[in-house]
């Protein structure tokens, strides 16, 4: 469970080795639209590398992640939800 | 060498000849053998009619029969289904060793690869003594020891945009069992347009994904299940992207994905899923749309399944959406370039030849002091490394970290600031990465300290100075 105004983030596959972590937890409330910005910061070259082929899932649903925040749709990502972070797996 | 090439070459020759003679004579007998059981069942041709299986089929499939969502229904589904498996691989292998097992009338393979050493581990079906067969042959001679009564059809070709509508076209339900984003988004494309419900799973070091995609299957523009372009629109940058030799793979992970695609395979035939549209009108069993799910496997998470909800069909989707500009024949033409839409990694060449040294001539240069820098991950390192070096993965210069990019944190302090730092890596790419990223920090002391690459890595060690270097 994240602590009191954070919420998790999970990362799959290449966003876990990309970032050294299976999750851990960011302080809320936090824009949809920001959150690839925001990692890049903290995992410089992520959003390019990685962030942007990625499925990302609100609370075990898919969400689209707006380019921006104006088109007044933006998603809040709130405390305690859980946000997972799943790249395209292609090996088998 | 040669004397001993050529007898090897006579041996390989020789062994074909008699696997040939050896396959005609089992042919012979499955004719004669064939030809006693029609004769049998002449005597008996009243009890044929009477039941829709052979005594045979009931024994063998009872076990799955009774099962009431298979039940005798489902059986004659799975009977009367034509499944094809793109690669006969760690996912491939599983996957059709349980549909074949299961009673499916049809599975055709579609592979170009020989069987090598390191399949071994997780491509259960081939065996040690089927190295260098094509995989197509080597995993239906092991599916007809399984299980002799489906029809198997083997593709010895890999999927392409020419050869990929005459396949497709001919099977009910496809499996995407390949290990490439190109092969991915193709395979895709082609179920669409060709209006197939197609079970795609991947694997990874100890990661597993699965989706089922354009469940039911219907034609681009219709309200149906997603396809991958949905769920992926943007490929993996094509640097980004590991395969299981880069990356590594535990078997029974990419396993566990080849038997779950198994287990959605005979769910979606035996509940009538691929049925023709006709009789689906009239069954009313398919026209409930369930959300489509993608189940992510972490053998070391806490939590090692979990499903994620994904919407229908996205707006807009190149293939699959009502605004779709995909056709047979932009397909087939080659006029969309998979190649170039996942783009394609040629051989890193970042550094100047004068940056880069021999193998050969860095062996002569290791009794002068000097910094061997090995950037592969530890668990390479663990498994074999030349005396004195040190260990710096690669990924820990991705992130940019100062001390680790200007070589604080692992540079010795009584290393003198003209001795030379050689950077290697298992095949040369990361080295030189490290060594431009080195230089560009002042390691190289304005040109006083020699900073290069080992070229090709342990791979040209393994090659030119040191045999016993193990291959892994």
């Amino acid at each position: 469970m994240a602590p009191i105004g954070h919420f998790t983030v999970l990362y799959f596959a290449s966003a876990s080795s990309y970032t050294l972590k299976d999750s851990e937890f960011l302080p809320t409330p936090l824009p949809l639209s920001k959150l690839f910005d925001h990692l890049d910061q903290r995992y410089k070259g992520m959003k390019a590398k990685v962030l942007e082929s990625c499925l990302v899932t609100l609370n075990l649903e898919y969400v689209d992640v707006p380019e921006s925040a104006t088109d007044g749709q933006d998603l809040i990502i709130k405390e305690g939800d859980e946000v997972a972070i799943i790249p395209p797996v292609s090996s088998g | 060498m040669e004397s001993a090439n050529a007898s090897a070459e006579g041996l390989r020759k020789q062994i074909s000849e008699t696997e040939e003679s050896l396959r005609k004579l089992k042919a012979q007998l499955h004719q004669f053998e064939f030809q006693e059981k029609s004769d049998s069942a002449k005597t008996v041709s009243l009890d044929e009619h009477k039941w829709p299986l052979s005594a045979e089929e009931y024994k063998r499939y009872g076990r799955q029969m009774i099962v009431p969502s298979v039940g005798i229904q489902g059986q004659l589904r799975l009977k009367a289904a034509k499944v094809l498996i793109i690669g006969a691989g760690g996912l491939g292998c599983p996957a059709a060793a349980y549909i074949a097992g299961a009673g499916v009338g049809t599975l055709g393979i579609v592979d170009g690869d020989v069987v090598e050493t390191s399949n071994l581990h997780r491509q259960i079906l081939h065996g040690t003594e089927k190295i260098r067969w094509k995989k197509v042959d080597s995993m239906i001679a092991s599916l007809k020891s399984l299980n002799p009564n489906p029809a198997y059809v083997a593709h010895a070709e890999h999927i392409s945009p020419q050869n990929s509508e005459s396949i497709v076209k001919q099977y009910d339900l496809v499996l995407d069992c390949t290990d490439n984003p190109a092969s991915r988004y193709l395979i895709s494309d082609i179920c669409i347009l060709l209006q197939k419900t197609l079970i795609s799973a991947s694997a990874l070091r100890t990661d597993g994904q699965l989706i089922v995609l354009n469940l039911p299957p219907l034609p681009a523009g219709a309200e149906g299940g997603p396809c991958y372009r949905c769920v992926f629109p943007k490929p993996p940058p094509a640097d980004t992207v590991v395969s299981c030799g880069d990356g590594g793979i535990i078997g029974p992970v990419v396993g566990v994905m080849g038997v779950m695609q198994a287990v959605e395979a005979i769910k979606i035939i035996t509940s009538g899923k691929i049925d023709s549209s006709a009789e689906v009108a009239g069954s009313g069993e398919n026209t409930k749309q369930e959300p489509t799910l993608m189940l992510l496997f972490s053998a070391n998470s806490s939590q090692p399944f979990r499903s994620v909800k994904l919407r229908s069909r996205r707006a807009g989707c190149f293939a699959c959406s009502k605004d779709s500009q995909l056709s047979l024949e932009s397909l087939t033409s080659g006029s969309v370039d998979y190649v170039l839409f996942c783009g394609f990694t040629s051989p890193t060449k970042i550094l100047q030849p004068e940056e880069r040294i021999e193998a050969s001539q860095y062996s002569k240069v290791r009794s002068k002091q000097h910094i061997l820098l090995d950037v592969r991950d530890k668990v390479q390192f663990d498994i074999c490394h030349l005396d004195g070096s040190i260990n710096v993965p690669f990924s820990n210069f991705q992130g940019g970290k100062e001390d680790v990019v200007d070589g604080s944190s692992w540079i010795p302090d009584s290393l003198p600031n003209d001795a030379s730092v050689y950077v290697v890596c298992r095949l040369g790419n990361d080295s030189q990465v490290v060594t431009r990223k080195l230089k560009e920090a002042g390691l190289d002391a304005r040109g006083k300290r020699y900073i290069g690459d080992v070229k090709g890595g342990f791979k040209a060690w393994k090659e030119q100075v040191d045999q016993s270097w193990p291959e892994y």
